[in-house]
């Protein structure tokens, strides 16, 4: 297990560095003039020469990789071009936020789906199970921001049950209940697509462990239905849930750029929208480059939890 | 000369039958299937729309009501009401069809076509192979959309741009799928037989393993067209993708989104077209994929 451990985190720093290059990379093709923008039309020559020089633009490109790259391994990922703050500082503050977001999307997911899919394994071609898996594959077809335009018109506007935006720095004042009542609604938008699809597999994968010959055996040894399901069938199913739960985190990340910005969540795919429509270079680096950070730890840790699964499953 | 020619048609023809047959055999078991009858349905009710627009269609998709503006759903006259600029919704839904269907299809075409001989080469050439798929590694360390939105942003808008960065997309996907079918159909007992004779490389991709490796492709395409189309119309939606005045689902869903309390079928109803296409599609790719291959399922 160490190992395997130590071999797949290795495999990740190749990855890594070729994505640092690609998002390093993508400051020179975002089209307009950094500088331009930041100066406005009527800047002098001498003042854009400045700029220039001090956002290090004039270095030849390997040699602006390689100073990017030390200086954002040393936690310096430059200063917004627009915001004239730390890249840094601002993409910690809003990942806190999208960590929240996400935190609780993936836990409706996982609830959401294990229940689902139980409910549908167990009772295989009923209506229910029917029922369940014609609305999962409808949710699968959804686009999340329609979803979320959606819940805003049923739950903020016809009902004015739950706010539509409005969300305020977790750090700051307003409460648990208040914080809740804001993460209902991004939260199912962002989970809706990954819940689909999880539940649809999830239950494939239960209906299989139950019809293998050792469930058999334990039905005719007069087991009850929920023993038989939580000590045979689920462990086995365990190792394709965490796998399939793991390969959601990009769906979850994408749905969630989406419901960020329809109920302004102060959140990092909120800032990596604004950064981009402001042509704002470094701090879409910054956004991107986190996200694909915690993207590519995401993944290595499923990987690592499905192996151990596998390990311990006897 | 006549007789040589008959003599090389005859192999030629029993293969075609064989194939045709295969293919009839899949056909009939889509046919009996009502949801992906549904499927074909609603993807041709588009196509429709999409290929005599100007017909269909009750106006023109920018011609402007200014009166009307805002007018709910079952205004008459304008059943799917009137958007922000007096402009009938029901015929911009129906032009927007051109877009989705272009956005879903095409990139996945190109890019199928690409990763043909990117997954050949890396599962036929080790070096090459693994210097490839290191390649979709880094691709695939970006989460799809993410991976979009910094391309659309790279490229600029419009419509070519949009499916430039949607190639790019796909690419490491589509490039898996044959990597990993080329990988098993060049360990089984034909291929090693063809290499064990002698037979060149090239020959044996073209000739062995790429009729394998196309049908897998093709079925893979079909599943992957419904994401496609939700991506395109949320890069358009973000305002990376299809520019304005062209009617676009994604880019009336976001027009939409500023009267959405006032007036909520602007941003609901091309949005709902995007989900009632994508179904369609979706309910398309299940039936093929289980007609194929009865025990696959999805994954991410």
């Amino acid at each position: 297990m160490l190992k395997f451990t130590l071999w797949r985190t290795a495999q990740a720093v190749p990855v890594l560095l070729g994505v640092s290059f690609i998002v390093f990379l993508s400051l020179y093709l975002l089209p307009g003039d950094v500088t331009q923008q930041l100066l406005g039309l009527a800047a002098s020559a001498e003042s854009i020469k400045s700029l220039r020089e001090e956002l290090g633009l004039d270095e030849p490109i390997l040699v602006q990789y390689w100073i990017w790259l030390k200086r954002a391994l040393a936690g310096n990922l430059g200063s917004s071009h627009v915001m004239r703050t730390e890249v840094l500082q601002v993409v910690a503050n809003k990942s806190l936020n999208s960590l929240v977001l996400m935190a609780s999307s993936l836990g409706l997911v996982i609830v959401a789906s294990l229940a689902l899919s139980t409910i549908s394994a167990w009772k295989k071609d009923s209506a229910l199970d029917r029922g369940i898996s014609a609305a999962m594959f409808l949710l699968a077809s959804m686009p999340a921001f329609w979803l979320g335009l959606v819940l805003i018109v049923f739950f903020a506007v016809k009902l004015p049950i739950f706010p539509s935006a409005g969300m305020y720095p977790i750090t700051g004042s307003g409460g648990l209940a208040d914080l809740l009542r804001h993460l209902v609604l991004p939260t199912i938008t962002t989970a809706a697509t990954s819940l689909a699809i999880v539940t649809r597999v999830t239950r494939s994968a239960i209906v299989e462990a139950l019809s293998s010959l050792y469930i058999s055996a334990a039905r005719s040894r007069g087991l009850s239905a929920t023993s038989i399901l939580y000590k045979h069938a689920f462990r086995n199913v365990l190792p394709t849930f965490v796998n399939i739960c793991g390969l959601q985190i990009g769906y979850l990340f994408g749905s969630a750029i989406f419901s960020e910005i329809i109920f302004a969540w102060p959140g990092i795919g909120f800032q990596l929208y604004n950064s981009v429509i402001a042509r704002d270079g470094p701090m879409v680096q910054g956004t991107v480059i986190v996200i694909a950070l915690v993207f590519v730890i995401g993944n290595l840790l499923a990987d690592l939890i499905v192996r151990w699964l596998d390990v311990h499953r006897t | 000369m006549a007789a040589s020619h008959e003599s090389m048609m005859v192999p030629a023809v029993t293969e075609t039958a064989a194939r045709s047959s295969a293919l009839f055999r899949i056909a009939r078991t889509l046919a009996r299937n009502n949801w992906t009858l549904g499927g074909i349905a609603i993807v041709s009710l588009f196509l429709i729309c999409a290929l005599f627009a100007p017909w269909i269609a009750p106006y023109d998709p920018n011609a402007s009501f200014i009166e009307l503006r805002l007018r709910g759903i079952m205004t008459p006259g304008h059943w799917l009401g009137v958007d922000t600029q007096g402009r009938d919704v029901l015929s911009r839904v129906i032009y927007g069809a051109r877009v989705s269907l272009t956005t879903g299809v095409v990139p996945v075409a190109i890019s199928a076509l690409l990763a043909l001989p990117l997954g050949l080469l890396a599962a036929y050439f080790e070096k090459t192979g693994a210097f490839i798929m290191r390649i979709m590694d880094i691709l695939f360390a970006f989460p799809m959309v993410l991976l979009a939105i910094l391309l659309g942003a790279m490229l600029g808008p419009g419509l070519t741009n949009l499916i430039a960065a949607l190639v790019i997309v796909l690419l490491p996907f589509n490039t898996r799928v044959v990597y990993t079918e080329a990988l098993v159909q060049k360990h089984a007992g034909y291929v090693e037989a063809a290499i064990a004779l002698g037979t060149p490389a090239h020959r044996i991709l073209y000739r062995e393993i790429l009729p394998h490796v196309v049908s897998s492709s093709i079925v893979y395409s079909l599943t992957i067209v419904g994401t496609i189309i939700i991506t395109a119309a949320g890069l358009s939606f973000l305002g990376l993708g299809i520019q304005p005045p062209t009617p676009d689902w994604g880019l009336m869903t976001s027009e939409g989104r500023a009267v959405l309390a006032l007036a909520p079928h602007v941003a609901t109803v091309p949005g709902f077209a995007i989900f009632a296409l994508v179904t369609g599609f979706n309910l398309l790719g299940d039936g093929l994929r289980d007609a194929l291959d009865p025990k696959s399922m999805v994954h991410g």
